[in-house]
């Protein structure tokens, strides 16, 4: 099929001149009349109780207008479980939580003021590391989790311990699988705290009217799930609340879930009529908003002598934070994940998701997949060499192809990708000669991992879209999916302008979120975007060309069904002479004397995942990921001996993506992923305390990878299988780039040095000390 | 309330701030020039980077009292609002752009750059780059749009400021160096 602009480089993005000169607004940018500044107490403590809280001094504050606690609060919110309250009630339970506000008329006035509230407090054990929570005996972080409400029974805890969710997958028979196989291999794994870290930081905006309306600007790309969030906090109608979100600097997660939304209404409430902004500081962006990751994983699996694997056991820890509504989420999906790209005839894997003195856990690019993947293909290397196998050839033996089932017992289908394809590409990159030989400098290394990635939302998530044609023939498209950076408004424009045969000039993508006005979606998440949306926009052009065929029957007298749309033109197949101009048909048809006939072409549409299921309690199989993005990573590095620095020369990623929309985007959106999952492989890491304190919560301490870390070269090559629901075969990308970097780079430094290392981030040093021997070389 | 006089995007101003403002306070609180960005707050970041007397500077760092009778420049002051810069034309043409945040802070950061040193070398360019932290692109795209920057402002510095065509002789060479790359 050819396409005028489907997998085209289509210059330009709606939103780049905006971006480019700095117009683009973003919420910290918003200004409003009469607006006031909040500012956030945090405890001193990670777990405490709190005893008293005196407001006195910090009420008479210049510029003062109220300071706000949580005392008399008694809602609790939350999605899957509702554990969370919008500012803490008698305890604290992580450094980040908010204690009390300041709203003052300057940011600076509210943090001045902060400083003069007093809170006695009755210190608790600290738990930064689910294994520590997970003890019998520990201290409950939250005395009495089973009263909360929560989705049954996917989400249930065990009361009376700090196991805030227990997840299990059982297919076949673990216990046998292990039996029938020759070799079994088994190891501990860490995938530590992260932080999503965007380069713009979380704000807020909140107004309550005198109407009992409430109305939120958020760096949020979860416009709806804000507004649900927030409606349901106050008792008021969905209805009665509208979220607006502005241009956003970055998501990569934590700006998923309604983060700031339900503090700022809370705080709004009692200071009404006045628009209320917070912005946080960068030090609260990590402590106060999610962080990502942080899954201890045990996993054993077992294979033939010709490399057939036959079983897999694995128990995952996740230290899902203070709060676990978010967190449990990944865990769910880190335990489904656990199987990657290869077929397991019988697995037993359980997860918990345990509370901890640190933030919530949330969603980070891709979460759930590389903090298990990475265990499975390190182990996959470990097996293959206890079997003397190439790496390369246990994977092809097991990879998940057609027919085959993965570990939550899914068939897989054809467009579902094709792996081999894949690994092709990610050898011929990364081992097109022979490997260098260590030198006076440097050590070299090369390894390949698999990815496997679905959507992972509820069943019903869906993305809405409204296409309103003009009576010039333009078309404007209204759709509540945020635009962080991924290019998301280039590809509605190329999807529409494709079916509705369009020029790209005529199709108006809206650039602004407004629940009073957006079709409702679920989530701009899950890189679900490419993939329901543009349904959706197909969907909703196929409703717009029927009703301009309709309206054009009644002035052309013809039956719709020998009628054809060009863009330009509706006309009669076999007479193309006989036609109307859509122009004149797109209101309905103006008559000579002014009579008009037929509908204003305006249509709404939208599209879900087809045939999601929940996945069975007791076993955890079931249809919950519908639609598998697969693919294959692979490095070539190099360890300098003097530092134990690693240097990316190479960076190979072959994803099957079904079909690309906008090259120059999903290349975009790979190399950036791949910088950052190296920055998670190499560098980064959420540190605390012994007392729960993050000392990291800076960008000096926390490094983002720089333009120094970027490799060497990146090689990507997409495999486009078509999608048999995707639009025009497509699927999304954003978040796969991540998720094989890790292992890829651990199995390459194996391959370098000959030691195996289970834990991330590998700074120098702790390569340097296992080069100078201080740590035993396998 | 103090006041001092300087020069912003080419005209002069008489600017209102307090004691312990900084410029990057002043410009986005007080004036509303929102295009420069609050990153981090202690200059790591680079987000918030503009140029004062032709020298890229973190203006959270700076305090606005230390700037009577400076010439700043920031991303407002750049277009004419008609045009891009050449060196926002390249972001836009190297696909360098993805959530923009970081966006301003490097163009200014390059501005400043090529106006001292038109022919950095690919290093020199790096080692200014690498003061600007971007979660998106993972860098290739920006040190792409660099080059292309580059190359269009001293294109158009031979063809008497001729930018259409610049940058265009620009755009084929980068395509023709990438070519020669693989």
């Amino acid at each position: 099929m050819g396409f005028k602009y489907i997998g085209k480089d289509v210059q330009y993005r709606p939103d780049v001149l905006e971006r480019v000169t700095g117009e683009a607004i973003f919420i910290d940018d918003i200004k409003l009349p009469g607006m006031l500044h909040a500012q956030i107490l945090h405890p001193k403590y990670a777990h405490a109780k709190i005893l008293s809280i005196d407001t006195l001094e910090a009420e008479k504050m210049p510029g003062v207008y109220k300071v706000i606690t949580g005392k008399g609060w008694e809602k609790h919110y939350g999605d899957c479980i509702k554990d969370m309250m919008p500012m803490t009630v008698d305890k604290v339970r992580h450094i980040g939580d908010a204690v009390a506000a300041v709203v003052a008329d300057t940011e600076k006035r509210a943090r001045d003021a902060i400083k003069k509230i007093r809170v006695e407090y009755e210190p608790l054990p600290v738990y930064t590391d689910a294994m520590e929570a997970i003890k019998e005996n520990a201290h409950l972080i939250h005395e009495h989790s089973d009263e909360y409400f929560h989705v049954s029974p996917l989400y249930e805890p065990i009361p009376k311990t700090n196991i805030a969710v227990r997840y299990r997958i059982k297919k076949g028979d673990a216990v046998k699988g292990f039996k029938e196989a020759d070799v079994v291999v088994e190891r501990e794994f860490n995938f530590p705290l992260m932080s999503s870290a965007a380069i713009e930081v979380h704000g807020a905006i909140a107004l309550f009217r005198m109407d009992n309306t409430i109305e939120i600007w958020t760096s949020n790309v979860g416009s709806f799930a804000v507004r649900e969030e927030v409606a349901h906090l106050f008792d008021l109608p969905i209805s009665d609340v509208r979220v607006h979100v502005p241009y956003i600097g970055g998501c990569f997660g934590y700006k998923s879930d309604p983060s700031l939304g339900p503090l700022i209404a809370y705080i709004a409430s009692f200071v009404p009529g006045h628009p209320i902004k917070l912005r946080v500081s960068r030090q609260e962006d990590f402590t106060s908003t999610f962080l990502g990751r942080g899954i201890r994983t045990k996993m054993k699996i077992g294979a033939k002598k010709d490399g057939t694997f036959t079983a897999m056991e694995a128990k995952l820890y996740l230290s899902t934070g203070a709060y676990a509504d978010t967190g449990s989420n990944v865990l769910i999906v880190a335990t489904q994940s656990a199987g990657g790209v290869y077929e397991f005839p019988n697995a037993d894997v359980t997860g918990y998701s345990v509370y901890t003195n640190t933030p919530p856990v949330g969603a980070l690019r891709a979460y759930g997949h590389p903090e298990i993947q990475f265990a499975l293909e390190r182990l996959v290397d470990i097996i293959a060499r206890e079997l003397n196998m190439a790496p390369a050839d246990v994977r092809k033996k097991n990879f998940l192809s057609v027919g085959k089932s993965n570990v939550v017992g899914e068939k897989m289908k054809k467009s579902d990708g094709n792996l081999y394809k894949c690994i092709d590409n990610v050898e011929r990159a990364i081992f097109p000669k022979e490997k260098p030989k260590e030198d006076e400098n440097y050590y070299y290394g090369r390894g390949i991992a698999g990815l496997i990635k679905s959507p992972k939302a509820p069943t019903f998530a869906a993305k809405g879209c409204h296409i309103k044609f003009n009576v010039d023939g333009s078309v404007s498209v209204n759709m509540a999916g945020a635009d962080v950076g991924q290019g998301l408004f280039i590809l509605v424009r190329q999807i529409t302008a494709e079916a509705l045969k369009l020029p790209l000039e005529k199709v108006r993508v809206y650039n602004e979120i407004d629940t009073q006005f957006s079709p409702w979606e679920w989530q701009t998440v899950g890189s679900m975007f490419t993939f329901q949306g543009g349904n959706a926009i197909i969907k909703a052009a196929n409703k717009a060309i029927e009703m301009l065929k309709k309206n054009a029957a009644l002035v052309l007298h013809r039956d719709v069904s020998v009628l054809e749309y060009d863009g330009n033109y509706v006309y009669d197949r076999s007479y193309p002479d006989v036609k109307v101009p859509v122009s004149k048909i797109c209101r309905g048809y103006i008559m000579k004397d002014g009579t008009t006939i037929g509908d204003v072409v305006q249509v709404s549409s939208d599209f879900r995942l087809p045939g999601a299921q929940n996945p069975d309690p007791e076993t955890g199989m079931g249809r919950t990921g519908v639609s598998y993005t697969m693919g294959v990573q692979g490095c070539e590095l190099r360890i300098e001996k003097k530092t134990g620095k690693v240097i990316i020369d190479n960076f190979a990623t072959s994803i099957d993506i079904g079909r690309v929309i906008n090259p120059a985007n999903a290349r975009g959106q790979v190399v950036g992923g791949v910088v950052m999952g190296i920055g998670e492989t190499l560098m980064e890491e959420i540190k605390f305390d012994k007392n729960g304190k993050l000392v990291n919560a800076n960008l000096l301490q926390y490094k983002l990878p720089t333009i120094y870390d970027m490799p060497g070269k990146q090689t990507i090559e997409f495999v486009e299988t078509h999608d048999e629901i995707g639009p025009f075969g497509a699927r999304g990308i954003g978040e796969h780039p991540m998720v094989g970097v890790a292992p890829a780079i651990l199995n390459a430094i194996y391959d370098a040095i000959g030691y195996d290392f289970y834990e991330i981030p590998l700074t120098p040093d702790k390569i340097k000390a296992v080069i100078d021997g201080d740590m035993e070389v396998r | 309330m103090e006041k001092i006089t300087l020069v912003l995007n080419g005209k002069k101003e008489t600017i209102y701030f307090e004691e312990g403002d900084t410029l990057l306070y002043v410009l986005r609180d007080r004036i509303g020039l929102t295009g420069t960005k609050f990153g981090c707050g202690y200059g790591v970041c680079g987000a918030c980077t503009v140029v004062v007397n032709g020298e890229a500077v973190r203006s959270c760092k700076v305090l606005f009292k230390t700037l009577e009778g400076t010439d700043i420049l920031t991303i407002e002051g750049l277009t004419d609002g008609e045009k891009l810069h050449p060196i926002q034309q390249a972001f836009v043409d190297a696909n360098a752009v993805q959530c923009g945040f970081c966006t301003p802070g490097i163009v200014m950061e390059l501005y400043a750059l090529f106006g001292k040193e038109p022919d950095a070398s690919d290093d020199r360019i790096k080692e200014v780059l690498s003061g600007h932290l971007c979660r998106c692109t993972g860098y290739e795209s920006i040190f792409d749009a660099a080059k292309l920057a580059q190359k269009t402002e001293n294109y158009s510095k031979q063809d008497k400021k001729d930018f259409e065509s610049a940058a265009k002789l620009a755009r084929e060479y980068m395509k023709k160096s990438r070519k020669e790359e693989k």
